[in-house]
């Protein structure tokens, strides 16, 4: 165990990617993720915290306020106590430092329901999951001890190995070139939804159903699902424009997949999947989809990943822009965020399988990842797979909800079932639709 | 259920729309009154600049996140106590009490009302801040027994506003005025 000294001492540099974010943003660009869990039992609060102050003795990279340096922000270690409180906000929402203890992280809980806001300097969704995955089964084992404490865990490692190393730094090559389009993306039209709201809306789709279909297609379910949300821009967003920009879907990339690495801080990239959808008349979903297969075979290799993820790098490590002081940084970042934040039509993040051991799954019925939408990207898409069900999320400041009915009007056309949730800022697609 | 339960869009479009409507409407009835009532005093011309003010605050609040109600309640008193000043500086005509703090009391106390209507799902936030102005509120009062008001009118305008704030706010958040009691003054 650490001694006093050494845990008030304690302080980390931000990884590469972490960097940017509280240079960039701010109320507006909040750039917080949230993961959450329904239960089949309403939340215990007191223990909900219980498993928090254990979680964090294990996790303690998460355990840190951030502190303004000269020329860069960094961690501190966080004497306070994390705050729970029940869900009243809209999700991902701007995280406060001031009214949270200075934390990061947010949990909070609603019935069924456990939540974590992440805010994107702390870590990507990959280790943020594991995070949320100890509280979740921490406080599942403080509420069921008696069937819980079963040898699965106990043999489990604690997670010493974690650490918080730049795996940017490691991996990237100084001699890489950059890829990325210089083209414009096309912006979502419409009007926002007034007051600061957010609606969430949750397609929970069946996972064998959608496996089939896409199988069909020869398409992952990552494809199949860009496909389906490139068509449903199209169809009801774009085709009422005159507009020739290509729509650009961001995907981010989980790096430990490419490249070796324990870090519990940020290490994922992106590929950008542009289609030209007027100049290269992708007007049906076939035609959509083959181009997204093909976009995906050429971005998503290892040698392209390295490209985008080592042009970043080199940005952050340039030896010009590293003794700018962070007041200079923050402004010429901010200025030149109005323009990046063109290129960029949606966003859809899909973590994957959230694994969870033994007879813990008995008590969870299903995950959700949302992620924060923003003034120019208004829609920001992810997903995230329990058991046999997937749920693809849509958060969202447009008042029109257009793209998430054809979204799942065209999955339910293909035989899927999919139900609906959603927090009721639309309501004329609403909870338990099915 | 997995969310608590959010104002939806197009009946919050609906609200806003309402309260714009009976803000116009009140502007145009506080300068009515004061053309018969005090054409000499234009403070009238306070009272719709305060209705402005409550826009500006209150969009700024919900647009940004942050606890309006505290800044409400401090500016509340600072400019109460700047107002008292500036008539005493000028000789103490009593324009201050008679007229200033009732407006700004006026001002206050609607702001919250609003704030309470349009995110009283967030109102635990709000909840401690907004009894203190009530307990301010009540000033006029006190300066009424004490016969340091002259032209009472606009008090009792005031301190009835701020009851009725109370009372809805009792009526939609409850449970939380009990909550924010108990966590604020607890021994």
């Amino acid at each position: 165990m650490k001694s006093k000294k050494e845990t008030k001492l304690y302080w980390r540099k931000l990884d590469n990617s972490a960097k940017i974010f509280p240079i960039s943003g701010g109320k507006k660009y909040s750039t917080v993720f949230r993961l959450s869990a329904i239960l089949t039992k309403k939340i215990e609060p007191k223990i909900l915290e219980e498993a928090l102050n254990q979680a964090l003795i294990k996790y303690k990279s998460f355990k840190v306020r951030m502190k303004s340096g000269f020329f860069w922000n960094y961690f501190e270690h966080n004497p306070k106590p994390p705050i729970i409180e029940e869900e009243r906000d809209y999700p991902c929402k701007y995280i406060d430092p001031k009214k949270n203890n200075n934390y990061l992280f947010k949990v909070t809980y609603f019935e069924n329901k456990i939540n974590i806001d992440i805010f994107h300097s702390l870590t990507d969704g990959n280790s943020g999951t594991t995070f949320f995955k100890e509280i979740i089964y921490t406080y599942l084992e403080l509420l069921h001890p008696e069937i819980l404490n079963d040898e699965e865990r106990k043999i489990r490692k604690i997670p010493e190995e974690y650490n918080t190393e730049d795996s940017y730094k490691k991996n990237y090559d100084k001699k890489a070139k950059s890829n990325a389009s210089s083209k414009k993306a096309y912006i979502l039209k419409g009007e926002k939804i007034n007051l600061g709201a957010i609606s969430a809306i949750h397609e929970i789709i069946d996972l064998n159903d959608l496996k089939k279909v896409s199988k069909e297609k020869e398409a992952t379910i990552t494809q199949y699902l860009t496909a389906v949300l490139i068509y449903s821009i199209y169809k009801e967003n774009y085709l009422k424009t005159k507009s020739k920009k290509p729509i650009k879907v961001c995907i981010p990339v989980n790096l430990k997949k490419y490249f070796s690495s324990k870090t519990m801080s940020n290490f994922f990239s992106y590929i950008t999947v542009e289609a030209e959808v007027r100049k290269d008349k992708l007007d049906t979903f076939q035609k959509i989809l083959d181009f997204v297969k093909q976009d995906f075979k050429q971005k998503l290799t290892e040698e392209e990943i390295l490209k985008t993820m080592s042009t970043n790098v080199k940005i952050g490590n340039n030896p010009f822009i590293k003794p700018i002081p962070l007041v200079i940084k923050k402004a010429v970042v901010r200025l030149s965020y109005i323009e990046i934040r063109k290129y960029t039509t949606i966003t859809y993040s899909n973590i994957g399988r959230i694994g969870i051991i033994g007879k813990y799954k008995n008590y969870i019925k299903y995950f959700l990842m949302l992620i924060a939408p923003e003034p120019v990207e208004k829609i920001k898409c992810s997903s995230c797979t329990f058991e046999n069900k997937l749920t693809f999320t849509f958060t969202s400041i447009l008042k029109d909800n257009n793209i998430e009915k054809a979204f799942y009007d065209f999955l339910r056309n293909q035989g899927i079932k999919v139900e609906i949730e959603s927090n009721g800022v639309l309501d004329d697609i609403s909870t338990k639709t099915k | 259920m997995i969310y608590p339960q959010k104002l939806n869009s197009k009946k919050s479009d609906k609200i806003v729309k309402i309260l714009l409507i009976v803000s116009v409407i009140l502007a145009i009835l506080l300068y009515i009154i004061n053309k018969l009532t005090s054409p000499k005093i234009p403070w009238a011309l306070l009272t719709n600049v305060g209705i402005i003010y409550i826009w500006i605050t209150t969009i700024y609040s919900i647009r940004k996140n942050t606890n309006i109600a505290g800044h409400v309640l401090i500016q509340t008193i600072a400019i109460s106590i700047i107002t008292v000043l500036i008539d005493y500086n000028i000789g103490f005509s009593g324009w201050s009490l008679d007229i200033a703090i009732p407006i700004i009391i006026m001002i206050a106390n609607i702001t919250m009302l609003l704030l309470t209507i349009i995110s009283h799902k967030k109102y635990i936030r709000y909840a401690i801040y907004q009894l203190i102005i009530v307990l301010f509120s009540m000033l006029p009062i006190i300066l009424i027994t004490e016969r340091l008001i002259r032209n009472t009118a606009l008090s009792i305008i005031a301190t009835s506003i701020s009851g009725l704030n109370l009372l809805i706010t009792l009526i939609l958040c409850s449970k939380d005025v009990k909550e924010a009691i108990i966590r604020n003054f607890h021994i």
